[in-house]
């Protein structure tokens, strides 16, 4: 596995900095560090997939896992969403919970 | 048509899933390389999270990939525990993100990405089969 993605708290608003990829390859390990971020208070969580063109359901459940088990319900925000990966959120329904910008 | 044969074991899943998307019949196919690889992904995690529940020793992972005409298709065989994934209950795509199971994406995913998708046992197999048309190299 790979940890081709960084995090880091500003306030309440945790950014991750998402890779190429969010598969097999690095979902697990993304979970691990958002886990160490419960508690703290997060009420925004950014997405920053400028650089990524992938995403499997490996990847989805940290997103979902972001949003059920950070305390504060926090917002879901996904910066620079290529289309493919887009498509995807749409075929789940999850795009009306996600913020796109 | 090529055909691979993997020991279906966690530690391997990433060199598995490589192997399968360095085929031939996958790399002429550049525009539809995320469905692919998707696909490749979810049904090799399955098998290897699924298929062989006691670690049997001899278990196998077949893939068989294929291009027809403008017709991809992709195989996936194990002699594992009998188990049609496609019959897995839809996930509700309409229930709010924070009410979601965690798990249960993957094989919906697959099923509404690809044109075809099909199962059956067959001499002590799993044969689960996807088909994707008006594949062309763009």
């Amino acid at each position: 596995m790979e940890k081709d993605f960084s995090l880091s708290l500003e306030g309440t608003t945790l950014t991750v900095k998402l890779g190429e990829t969010l598969g097999i390859n690095n979902a697990p390990l993304l979970m691990e560090d958002l886990n160490a971020y419960r508690g703290k208070g997060v009420d925004k969580v950014v997405f920053d997939a400028s650089d990524m063109t992938y995403i499997s359901s490996s990847g989805i459940r940290t997103v979902i896992f972001a949003k059920q088990k950070l305390e504060k319900n926090p917002v879901i925000e996904f910066k620079n969403c290529c289309d493919d990966v887009r498509n995807v959120f749409n075929m789940t329904g999850l795009q009306n919970y996600i913020s796109f910008v | 048509m090529t055909v691979l044969r993997f020991q279906p074991i966690r530690g391997k899943a990433e060199e598995i899933i490589n192997a399968i998307l360095r085929t031939e019949e996958v790399v002429s196919l550049p525009a539809q390389a995320y469905t692919i690889h998707l696909v490749v992904e979810e049904i090799v995690l399955n098998v290897i999270d699924y298929a062989y529940p006691a670690g049997e020793e001899n278990g196998y992972l077949e893939v068989r990939t294929d291009k027809v005409g403008k017709v991809f298709s992709i195989e996936f065989r194990d002699h594992g525990i009998p188990f049609n994934p496609l019959e897995q209950a839809a996930p509700d795509t309409d229930m709010p993100l924070e009410e979601r199971k965690i798990g249960g994406l993957g094989i919906f995913l697959c099923k509404e990405m690809m044109d075809e998708s099909s199962y059956r046992y067959e001499n002590g197999e799993n044969i689960l089969s996807f088909k994707l048309y008006g594949s062309e190299k763009e």
